[in-house]
């Protein structure tokens, strides 16, 4: 079974604490929040970080790699598709979609590489396919 | 304490559609485009149980077919069919690798808990139960450091253990939170009723059936058999953890001087966040 998002994607909303990431995306960069106080990244983007809630977190460029930590085919839908969390090279690991592949290929472990994904009117989202 | 829910009259047939939220929570332009649902959330948490621990379909169907080995003597019960192991991995493929009779109905209902206070109770023409612990605790996606093959439970339970004063061991009757088969194994595992990754093992070979395994659990036939009126998913294990330690299950499924039991529930998604609350109660 081929999988990839040929459904379409909501568009993220937009927010103050997300602007940011997406007109990186925007553009083809792959942005990840990183804490200057206690100089760990993390996911999913917060303004505060979430380990020792310091207030100056920047946006640093992230290298797209990663490997799958773990995995499902959703299969009982019109267009099947492959979700996952993906353990990214920076160190935390994100919800995301794996795309490009066949269903049967996708194993917890593999290494993957960032595509960008276009939604609906808004700016694309971060999903993987095998690298 | 009262639960009344319809979400099957409602139309919520299925887990395998997002459920819609808040645009404006923080979580949702990193949710939303991927389209997590409640079945293949919980088929992730499987999928890496199994990567890490060996866990297998089979071990898991073991514990549909202990709930339907329960809720033929339901007469409620939505599914009151005895179910084998095979038959759970003949149903079709959900979200791998969850099969659908992996996962519970969806159904109406409602329930209620009085709590009074003991001179009030010592009064009342019924057997009495006693809260003698209980544990809260929350997990969270924690900045992307998370291990999904742990559930809130390793947090409320032990605090709840802690003030009962008992330990997994004693409890004769367990009511343990069902939306998937992998749910329960992983609160087993992390109410220290097995060691973690353990879970597999510990529910195959009919386990968890009343007069047959070592733990019976889910005796009215639970979420995956009998009920599962929305949210607030525990008070149906509450009422029939009530009923065991009052000697009013059916009989056929009654545990034999049941004196001390627990009821452990989840509230939404061991994927990503998720409330976790276990109660120990007693026989007075």
């Amino acid at each position: 079974m081929a999988a990839f998002a040929s459904r379409k994607l909501a568009p993220p909303v937009i927010t103050a604490e997300n602007k940011t990431f997406f007109e990186a995306a925007r553009q083809g960069r792959f942005l990840i929040p990183v804490c200057t106080a206690c100089n760990r990244a993390h996911w999913y983007p917060r303004a505060i970080c979430p380990f020792c809630a310091g207030d100056k977190v920047e946006w640093r460029a992230a290298a797209g790699k990663g490997t799958i930590y773990t995995f499902s085919v959703m299969r009982r839908v019109k267009e099947p598709y492959i979700i996952a969390h993906v353990t990214l090279a920076e160190g935390p690991t994100m919800l995301t979609n794996i795309v490009a592949c066949d269903a049967h290929e996708v194993r917890i472990g593999q290494p993957v590489t960032l595509v960008f994904q276009d939604t609906d009117g808004g700016p694309p989202v971060p999903m993987f396919k095998p690298a | 304490m009262t639960l009344a829910g319809k979400p099957r009259s409602e139309g919520m047939a299925t887990g395998t559609a997002p459920r819609a939220r808040d645009p404006n929570q923080p979580e949702a332009p990193w949710e939303a485009p991927y389209a997590i649902t409640t079945a293949n959330g919980y088929a992730m948490c499987a999928m890496r149980h199994m990567y890490e621990y060996g866990t297998t379909s089979e071990q898991l169907a073991w514990v549909k077919v202990a709930a339907s080995h329960h809720a033929r003597h339901n007469p409620h019960a939505m599914l009151p069919e005895v179910v084998t192991v095979e038959d759970v991995l003949n149903s079709p493929l959900i979200a791998d690798p969850l099969h659908r009779l992996d996962c519970c109905v969806i159904s109406d209902g409602g329930g209620a808990i009085v709590l009074v206070r003991p001179e009030i109770a010592k009064k009342l023409k019924r057997p009495l139960v006693r809260i003698i612990g209980v544990g809260e605790a929350v997990k969270h996606l924690t900045g992307g450091t998370f291990d999904l093959t742990i559930s809130g439970a390793a947090r409320a339970g032990p605090m709840a253990f802690a003030e009962a004063g008992v330990t997994a061991a004693d409890i004769k009757y367990a009511s343990i939170y069902d939306s998937f088969t992998i749910t329960v194994i992983m609160q087993l595992e992390d109410l220290g009723f097995c060691p973690k990754g353990a879970g597999g093992k510990f529910v195959a070979d009919g386990n968890l059936i009343s007069g047959v395994g070592k733990l019976p659990f889910n005796t009215d036939g639970g979420g995956l058999c009998n009920n599962h009126p929305a949210n607030r998913g525990s008070m149906t294990k509450v009422l029939e953890a009530v009923r065991q330690l009052r000697g009013e299950a059916h009989p056929a499924v009654q545990v034999k001087n049941c004196d001390l039991a627990l009821a452990q529930g989840t509230g939404f998604q061991l994927a990503t966040r998720h409330g976790s609350a276990t109660m120990i109660m007693e026989r007075e």
